[in-house]
C-alpha cells in the first residue's frame, strides 16, 4: 500500500482501531493467513488463487493453515467476515450516536466510503471477489444484506421518517452498496469519499422526498 | 406471452440457430443450478444434448456462450418490456407497465434473474453498463417525447445498480418466485431518475395495487 493519499485519510478516520490494515498486522499465523489470502486473491483472483500462494505470501507452513483453516474457502470468508465485522463496529459507533437521523445516516455513509477509499485491496476483496467464489456466496451476501438493514432499522430514532416504501430499508443498503461496488470496479476507489454529498442525496430521497433530501445535504 | 419468450426451447431443433438458443438455454439453466464458476463444457453439452463439436462450432469457449446467453436475455426482456407498453401512453406509465412485465418474466424463469444480477456480474462486472445501454435510451426518450426533452431527476445509471442488488437479494434468500414484491420498489427506482420521487411514488402505488396477492407497501 502506497504511503501518501492514503495516510492522510487514514489520519482523518475517527480514533480507534479502524479497517483491516492495522488488524491483519502480521501478529499470528491466523493473521499473516487473512491479509495474505487478500492480497493474493486481489491479485490472481480467487479461482487461480492456490494455498501454496496464500501460503508463500504469508510464509507459513502447510500444517499451520491445516490447523487454522478447512480449505481456502474457508479462509477467505474468515477474512471477509473480520473485514465485515471492522466495517460495521465503525459504521454503528457513527450512526448509533446521538443527533438527527438525517445527520447520522450521512455520518455512518461517510464512515462506509472513507473505510472502502482507506484500502483499495480490501475494497475489491470485500466486494468484487466474495462473488466469485460459488455458490457460498449467495448465503452470505444476503446475511450481510440483512445485517446492513438490521443495523438502519436499529438506529431509526424518534425522528425517522416512516417511508412509504415498504421495503425502503433494502432500497437504502442497495444503494450504497451498488454505488460503491461499481467504483470499486471502475478502480476508483480512491475517490469515493468524494460521493458523499450526492449520495446521501440519494439514499434520503426515498425516505424524506427531494426537498428535505437537499437541504440535509446542504445543511452538513 | 413472456412465459414462451423466455422458456427454454424444448422441441429438437436441427438448424444452426435453433441449436445455438439450445445451448444459451443450457448455458443459463446451468448457472442458475450451480453457478457460472462451476459450469463446465460437458455440463452445457449434455442438458442441450448436443455434441462438443457442435458446441464448438457455435463458441469459441465458454465465456463466449455466456456472453451470447447475456445478450439473448437482454433482447428478451427488451421485447418483453416493448410490448407492455402501449404507444400513447404517458412516460410514467409506460415504465411502470414495462418494469412489471419485466420482473413477471423474471419471476417465472428465476435462472434468468440469477444469471442476470448474480453471475453476470461476477464473470463481467461491467455487463451492467450493457444493461444501462439497453435502457436508458429508452426512458430519455419516452420523457423526451412528451416533455421535449428528459430532465433528470437523479442519476439514471445508478437506477441499474441498486435494482441489481434488490434482485440479487431476494434470489439471495432463495425467494426468486416472490420477486413481484419488489415490484413497488423496483418501480421507483425505474421511475424515479426522469419522473421524480413523487410520481415514482405515486407510480410504485399503481404497481403494488396490480401486483398479484396484494403485496403490502404500507403494511
Amino acid at each position: 500500500m502506497s504511503d501518501s493519499p492514503e495516510d492522510l485519510r487514514r489520519w482523518r478516520l475517527p480514533r480507534g482501531r479502524h479497517g483491516l490494515p492495522r488488524e491483519l498486522v502480521e501478529r499470528s499465523q491466523r493473521e499473516r493467513l487473512l491479509a495474505s489470502v487478500v492480497k493474493v486473491t486481489v491479485a490472481n483472483g480467487y479461482e487461480s488463487t492456490t494455498v501454496g500462494d496464500i501460503l508463500t505470501e504469508a510464509g507459513v507452513g502447510r500444517e499451520s493453515f491445516y490447523e487454522l483453516f478447512d480449505d481456502k474457502l474457508d479462509c477467505m470468508l474468515a477474512a471477509h467476515k473480520l473485514l465485515i465485522d471492522s466495517l460495521e463496529e465503525r459504521v454503528r459507533e457513527g450512526y448509533l450516536e446521538e443527533g438527527a437521523w438525517t445527520a447520522r445516516m450521512r455520518k455512518a455513509l461517510s464512515i462506509t466510503l472513507e473505510w472502502f477509499a482507506a484500502d483499495p485491496e480490501v475494497a475489491r476483496f470485500t466486494l468484487v471477489e466474495l462473488s466469485t467464489v460459488g455458490p457460498a456466496f449467495r448465503p452470505i451476501f444476503q446475511a450481510e444484506f440483512a445485517r446492513a438493514e438490521a443495523l438502519l432499522e436499529e438506529g431509526m430514532g424518534d425522528d425517522a421518517p416512516t417511508p412509504e416504501l415498504a421495503q425502503a430499508n433494502s432500497l437504502a443498503v442497495g444503494t450504497i452498496l451498488a454505488r460503491i461496488y461499481e467504483e470499486v470496479v471502475l478502480g476508483r476507489v480512491a475517490e469515493l469519499p468524494r460521493l458523499l454529498p450526492d449520495l446521501t442525496y440519494e439514499l434520503l430521497v426515498p425516505f424524506v422526498g427531494e426537498e428535505r433530501a437537499r437541504a440535509a445535504v446542504q445543511q452538513a | 406471452m413472456v412465459a414462451s419468450a423466455l422458456g427454454p426451447t424444448s422441441a429438437p431443433g436441427l438448424g444452426a440457430a435453433d441449436q445455438r438458443r439450445r445451448i444459451i438455454d443450457a448455458m443459463i439453466d446451468s448457472c442458475a443450478e450451480k453457478t457460472y464458476a462451476a459450469t463446465t463444457i460437458t455440463d452445457i453439452v449434455a442438458k442441450a444434448r448436443i455434441s462438443r463439436t457442435t458446441f464448438y462450432k457455435q463458441f469459441d469457449d465458454k465465456r463466449a456462450c455466456f456472453d451470447a446467453a447475456i445478450g439473448h436475455c437482454i433482447e428478451q426482456l427488451q421485447e418483453v418490456a416493448a410490448s407492455a407498453q402501449d404507444q400513447d401512453d404517458p412516460p410514467d406509465d409506460a415504465v411502470r407497465k414495462a418494469a412489471t412485465a419485466v420482473i413477471d418474466a423474471l419471476a417465472e424463469r428465476p435462472g434468468l434473474a440469477q444469471l442476470l444480477t448474480g453471475d453476470a456480474i461476477a464473470v463481467e462486472p461491467r455487463v451492467i453498463e450493457c444493461y444501462r445501454k439497453a435502457t436508458i435510451p429508452g426512458l430519455e426518450a419516452l420523457w423526451s417525447r412528451r416533455d421535449g426533452s428528459a430532465q433528470a431527476h437523479s442519476d439514471p445509471r445508478l437506477a441499474f445498480g441498486k435494482a441489481q442488488v434488490l434482485i440479487l437479494n431476494q434470489i439471495a434468500i432463495g425467494a426468486a418466485d416472490r420477486l413481484p414484491e419488489l415490484l413497488p420498489e423496483i418501480v421507483y427506482l425505474a421511475v424515479t431518475p426522469f419522473g421524480g420521487h413523487e410520481a415514482a411514488l405515486h407510480q410504485s402505488r399503481l404497481a403494488n395495487q396490480s401486483a398479484p396477492s396484494g403485496v403490502a407497501a404500507g403494511e
